[in-house]
């Protein structure tokens, strides 16, 4: 066992109280963490299992599906616009990340680089948008989208999240901590904004615009508040909106539901798979700064 | 020095404009335009007219008998969450800081799992789970001999499913940000307590916590400005504020006022002082976190 231990080489180990051995530490661990585990991951396996179980045994307490089927599937495909619905989001969810990535840059760089005037505003107009709470300003944006003639389109999902405030903070902090003597030298060899923004800054900070695409994406594609205000029909609908209308008409149809649900969620289950180091560090490190 | 060009003033202009613009036209003229319909009388149809009624529909909604149980839920709601994102996630985090390389891992990735599912997913399971026909919460409850328990349908515990809906999410999320603070900790600092005979507990509270403190108030103020507002999702997708009005909270209230009522002048009048007051509880926030974070230097 090569467990770290941190006092190698110190002193002697033979101390007068033996407590905290890495052993009894880990024991302590397993037994506060493994409940956790559980408790944070067997809702999502429940809802697969039942969604792969047939008809007659939805009820079953059985941990696995003992006939496994995709009948349940096959019904909700058939049943609702469900592909039209996933389609939805990922066209919201990609416009709005790259719409929020590109306002985000350019918002950033002035914030970065006028850090005295228009910068510090912006920072303090950002920051403010923190505390206004959506149901309070949803009675104007909603008039406005009427206005727009926008109702019940895709549209209207993506225009209010043209840009965010978490983009250009992240991608702020990451313009601020790039050497600004690399900016300036650039700049003196007659470089213009543009060409330091988009030839210098950004493909060298593409490792955390990735990460926060990835955040953006998820975070649009689990977004409910807005879409339920403006989605009206479910071919037009996120697939949030669309899990909850399918809900309403067919709650207690609990196979299909799962079904839906597992649908609603497999891409950014799937994601979390492929990248998941990356998008817990990004989510904690958002966190605390 | 360069000598300050025209561009030097277009481009952060230009740069700025798409973010300004959309901040303005979705959220500050918005904010705006809900203060100046605060004062009047509107039930959103663009045909209709919008009557000045002057503080009326403030003093109106001291009168309502659903504004004082939804403000003290929102109390509830804002309060209960603290044991979930900070209470039980500090223990945890305290307490499995020698966990290292793969195991660490395994447990990071399944405790963040909530974190990343959608708020309408996570009801939809819970609903499934807590149903008091076939649920397996239930079911497993009944074995044990304990009459089932009504989860979403009892106006004494609806509540508190909601709010421990809302916290599931987020369990995992605080104890990595607070197991993250802890690396950050000088190994010597820790090394050097542990030589002089500090027990485990005297470490953890007399040295990591104040430590940490500035990650500790940031998820404290996180859940304290935003808790209610999270719990929304669950509200108007398992109860709707029901059974009794007993999981309504103030934000659900502006929704229902809004967009179930169609009184525009509640809606908004509410919303300014929901702003108004969470806007001073705000200010305190910064302010003590501004004293902590010079205290933790």
């Amino acid at each position: 066992m090569t467990l770290a231990n941190p006092s190698i080489g110190i002193a002697t180990p033979a101390r007068s109280t033996p407590r905290a051995r890495p052993r009894e530490w880990n024991l302590r661990s397993h037994a506060l963490l493994l409940p956790l585990a559980f408790l944070c991951i067997f809702p999502i396996y429940w809802m697969i299992v039942t969604s792969l179980r047939a008809d007659n045994e939805i009820f079953s307490s059985v941990l696995w599906p003992e006939n496994p089927s995709l009948k349940n599937y096959a019904y909700v495909l058939h049943a609702v616009p469900m592909m039209k619905m996933l389609f939805n989001t990922f066209y919201i969810a990609i416009a709005s990340t790259v719409l929020q990535v590109l306002t985000g840059l350019m918002a950033a760089y002035v914030c970065a680089r006028w850090t005295r005037t228009l910068g510090k505003w912006m920072l303090g107009l950002l920051t403010i948008t923190w505390l206004i709470p959506p149901q309070v300003i949803m009675i104007p944006n909603f008039v406005l989208v009427n206005q727009m003639g926008l109702m019940d389109t895709l549209s209207a999902v993506i225009v209010p999240q043209i840009a965010s405030a978490f983009a250009v903070m992240m991608i702020y902090q990451a313009i601020r901590s790039f050497p600004q003597e690399l900016i300036e030298s650039a700049q003196l060899d007659g470089a213009s904004h543009v060409r330091v923004l988009f030839g210098i800054i950004t493909p060298n900070i593409k490792p955390i615009l990735a990460s926060v695409s990835i955040i953006l994406f998820i975070s649009t594609w689990n977004e409910y508040f807005w879409p339920l205000l403006v989605n009206r029909s479910m071919e037009n609908a996120v697939i949030q909106i669309g899990l909850q209308m399918f809900m309403t008409a067919e709650g207690n149809q609990w196979g299909p539901l799962m079904a839906a649900a597992t649908l609603a969620s497999a891409p950014i289950l799937i994601l979390y798979i492929v990248l998941q180091r990356q998008i817990i560090d990004t989510f904690v490190r958002s966190g605390f700064r | 020095m360069r000598r300050t060009t025209k561009a030097d003033i277009i481009v952060p202009v230009f740069f700025l404009s798409p973010a300004l613009i959309t901040l303005a036209l979705w959220i500050y003229f918005p904010l705006v335009e809900a203060f100046w319909l605060s004062f009047h009388d509107w039930n959103m149809m663009p045909t209709a007219a919008k009557t000045f009624v002057g503080l009326q529909n403030y003093e109106r909604l001291l009168e309502l008998p659903e504004m004082g149980p939804a403000a003290i839920n929102t109390v509830y709601y804002t309060i209960g969450l603290l044991p979930l994102t900070v209470g039980l996630p500090l223990v945890i985090a305290l307490m499995t800081q020698r966990l290292e390389g793969f195991q660490r891992n395994i447990y990071r990735t399944v405790i963040f799992l909530p974190m990343i599912m959608a708020p309408v997913v996570v009801s939809v399971i819970w609903r499934w789970l807590l149903s008091a026909d076939y649920g397996l919460v239930n079911k497993a409850i009944t074995s044990f001999g304990i009459p089932k328990v009504q989860f979403l349908n009892d106006p004494d515990v609806a509540l508190w499913t909601i709010l421990f809906l809302t916290g599931w999410k987020l369990i995992g999320f605080s104890t990595l940000v607070f197991a993250a603070a802890i690396t950050q900790i000088d190994k010597n600092v820790m090394e050097a307590a542990r030589m002089d005979g500090a027990s485990e507990m005297k470490l953890s509270t007399n040295i990591i916590i104040p430590l940490i403190s500035p990650a500790i108030l940031f998820v404290g103020f996180l859940t304290v400005l935003h808790g209610a507002q999270w719990s929304f999702v669950y509200i108007n997708v398992l109860t709707r504020g029901g059974p009794l009005g007993s999981t309504t909270n103030l934000f659900y209230l502006l929704y229902e006022y809004g967009f179930g009522n169609f009184a525009v002048g509640w809606s908004t009048a509410a919303g300014m002082l929901l702003f108004a007051g969470f806007g001073i509880i705000a200010v305190g926030c910064l302010r003590l976190m501004q004293r902590h974070a010079t205290y933790a230097n």
